[in-house]
């Protein structure tokens, strides 16, 4: 990767998508990485071995299969490691148990989707948006998750810093789901100046070992973290547990457990919920779009907006909790929305659940690999 | 100085008899032999009844999935170095469904003790064939009798040249003990497969089968991978317990880039490292 200086400290490096999570993923202080290759996220893996040797005294480390890359990760964050991993369709399909138990230990960590076309081996070297609602509901039982996306090289760096803040802040398993086509595109991107960079990391426990309770409640929600082996004595079980962390069958105890699990990602919503509004003030037309879409879809507001119509871009970068206050808005605002999306239909249904009869909801939906495009979005908007 | 007090005394969940207790009363013994105060070892166990025994003792505990108990291991042990990791879990959870991840940490070779309760049985389902149940057993899942051969853990493991290997039986707890502090202070990854009655849903391997055919392995010399593998073989007439084989490979950690055995919670995050990641790029 080819550097040039701008001013002072903004470098400029260009990069594939898939790298620039990895870049993220340094910034926002990552130093373990365990995983499996799998096209289209493999470069993730390859550029992590190359970096993490030499930054950090991080750990790479290639396992014996998805299962155990997602479980390596979950015991190094438990162990008080910044750690992720990537991976695509065949292989986040594996993970889902882990995610599960990821979820219930409230385990920070961040793992990569990047998409492609699905089900079982599909089409591994096309794009799609296939998994959106795997990685909301994939793995058994009730449990929040926070689920981000990526529309360009910038946003992959990005996202992936903001990924790793939200897991920390909230001790969740972060999913941030890229698809083949921003994985896999190469361009110039903006490394953000160290000084205005946000990184956040998990709250230690502040009082002395015997006094402190693992997963006791308080008004975040979010209980302090101290790495497993530190000194700080306890148990990490994927069964209902008490506030111990010793396991628990209790109604009362399991009610409040699981309740406080879904409380600490809907009380940090507004802090959650990241969108862009391209030109939404005055839209009579509404676009909502993410990742690759997303990037057509900006295009084809321009072109729309040539030609006097006024339409709107809703892109969506937090997909899960679903951003429902600004979608609303937007139904309200506009007499037409329209949700483009490589699949049959995930995100638009999320927008028609919310839509009460508000606003018409159209869709493009393509599962061929093929990219919609901006025209496509156009002509439908046109057409209206 | 660690007293066996310190592990605090807990109710269980298993059949009074269970071969369990026993092994849970060896290992607090090894740990306190190894002077391993409760916090500072981390358990790992996966699930089933043996699964459940870190829960019965004080210590660092994570109770993960169903066969993934290694990989966890892994990310702890390479998280921290300097911790003691030990998994503990039984033999379905280990040699069936994780299998593969049994297989990799062997070749890996990552420095933690792997504890399995091998009761020849599923128990916390109620008695179904599991990994290491005899062909022809019959189980209410198979009427008929097991059609699968048995799976020999030892045999795999001296096969494949694991750094330490050793069987033990619950109902001899100072050998047990002995074994389980020898697999812990061995670097690299140590096996112990403990044999274990099942009172209520194995009628076949009890604890006579096993008293019958268990013996103590004397004046062996357990670099020597030949006779090690012979006496890997041994089963159906008699078992050889004790110390089976030992190699002196060096362990995963010794080979990482940066062997510091520093735990990476200490690479705290902070403006100067990110600007060393920005540097990188020049």
């Amino acid at each position: 990767m080819a550097a040039k200086t701008k001013k002072k400290k903004q470098v400029e490096i260009f990069a594939l998508g898939n790298e620039a999570v990895v870049e993220g993923a340094l910034l926002a202080g990552c130093d373990f990485y365990a995983g499996y290759p799998i096209t289209p996220s493999t470069e993730i893996a390859e550029e992590m071995a190359r970096r993490l040797p030499h930054l950090e005294e991080g750990v790479f480390i290639q396992m014996e299969d998805e299962i155990a890359g997602l479980g390596a990760v979950i015991g190094a964050s438990l162990a008080g490691r910044k750690a992720m991993t990537a991976t695509s369709g065949p292989g986040f399909s594996l993970m889902q148990e882990h995610i599960g138990y990821a979820s219930i230990t409230e385990t920070p960590l961040v793992l990569v989707n990047v998409m492609r076309a699905g089900p079982s081996t599909g089409m591994p070297t096309s794009p799609a948006q296939g998994d959106v609602q795997q990685a909301r509901w994939g793995t058994h039982g009730d449990h929040p998750i926070i689920v981000l996306s990526a529309g360009d090289v910038q946003e992959c760096l990005e996202m992936t810093v903001t990924a790793f803040n939200f897991a920390e802040k909230y001790r969740t398993p972060v999913i941030l789901l890229l698809d083949e086509i921003t994985a896999h595109t190469r361009e110039k991107i903006t490394v953000p100046d160290p000084d205005d960079l946000y990184v956040c990391s998990r709250l230690l426990p502040s009082m002395p070992p015997e006094w402190y309770m693992p997963f006791e409640d308080n008004m975040r929600g979010v209980s302090p973290m101290p790495p497993l082996g530190s000194g700080y004595r306890y148990h990490v079980t994927g069964l209902t547990h008490d506030d111990h962390g010793y396991p628990t069958s209790k109604p009362k105890e399991v009610e409040s457990f699981i309740s406080r699990l879904f409380r600490k990602i809907d009380q940090f919503f507004y802090d959650i919920q990241i969108v862009d509004e391209i030109q939404c003030e005055d839209a009579e037309t509404c676009i909502i779009a993410y990742g690759c879409v997303g990037r057509a879809a900006e295009m084809a507001v321009q072109m729309a907006r040539e030609q006097g119509e006024k339409v709107g871009l809703l892109k969506l970068k937090t997909l899960f909790p679903f951003p429902r206050p600004i979608v609303e808005k937007m139904l309200r605002q506009c007499s037409f929305v329209l949700v483009p999306e490589m699949n049959m239909g995930q995100i638009s249904r999320e927008v028609k659940r919310v839509n009460n009869g508000q606003s018409k909801v159209g869709t493009i939906n393509r599962i061929d690999g093929q990219t919609i495009t901006p025209g496509e979005i156009l002509k439908k908007i046109l057409k209206g | 100085m660690v007293s066996i007090d310190d592990f605090g005394t807990f109710e269980t969940a298993w059949c009074p008899g269970c071969g369990n207790h026993s092994i849970l009363k060896a290992l607090k013994n090894a740990l306190v032999k190894l002077k391993l105060k409760p916090h500072e070892s981390i358990f790992v166990s996966g699930i089933g009844q043996a699964a459940k025994a870190p829960h019965y003792f004080k210590t660092n505990l994570f109770n993960g999935l169903h066969g993934r108990a290694l990989p966890a291991a892994t990310g702890i042990k390479l998280a921290n170095p300097r911790a003691t990791v030990i998994v503990q879990s039984g033999d379905g959870c280990t040699y069936g469904e994780g299998g593969n991840h049994f297989l990799a940490a062997i070749r890996r070779n990552i420095n933690l003790t792997l504890l399995v309760h091998d009761n020849q049985i599923y128990a916390l389902t109620k008695g179904q064939a599991g990994p290491t149940t005899s062909q022809g057993h019959k189980t209410k899942a198979q009427p008929k009798g097991n059609p699968s051969e048995n799976f020999n853990p030892v045999a795999v493991a001296v096969a494949m040249q694991a750094n330490f290997v050793s069987r033990g039986f619950a109902g001899m707890m100072d050998q047990l003990s002995d074994l389980i502090v020898q697999a812990v202070q061995h670097p690299g990854f140590s096996l112990v497969d403990i044999l274990q009655p099942c009172v209520t849903f194995n009628k076949i391997n009890t604890f006579s089968w096993y008293k019958e055919r268990c013996y103590e392995l004397k004046d062996h010399d357990p670099d020597n991978w030949l006779k090690a593998m012979e006496l890997s073989r041994e089963w159906e007439e008699k078992i050889p317990l004790g110390v089976i084989f030992k190699g002196n490979k060096p362990s995963f950690e010794e080979k990482l880039p940066h062997p510091t055995g520093k735990p990476l919670y200490y690479n705290k995050p902070s403006k100067e490292k990110i600007q060393k990641v920005v540097n990188s790029y020049a």
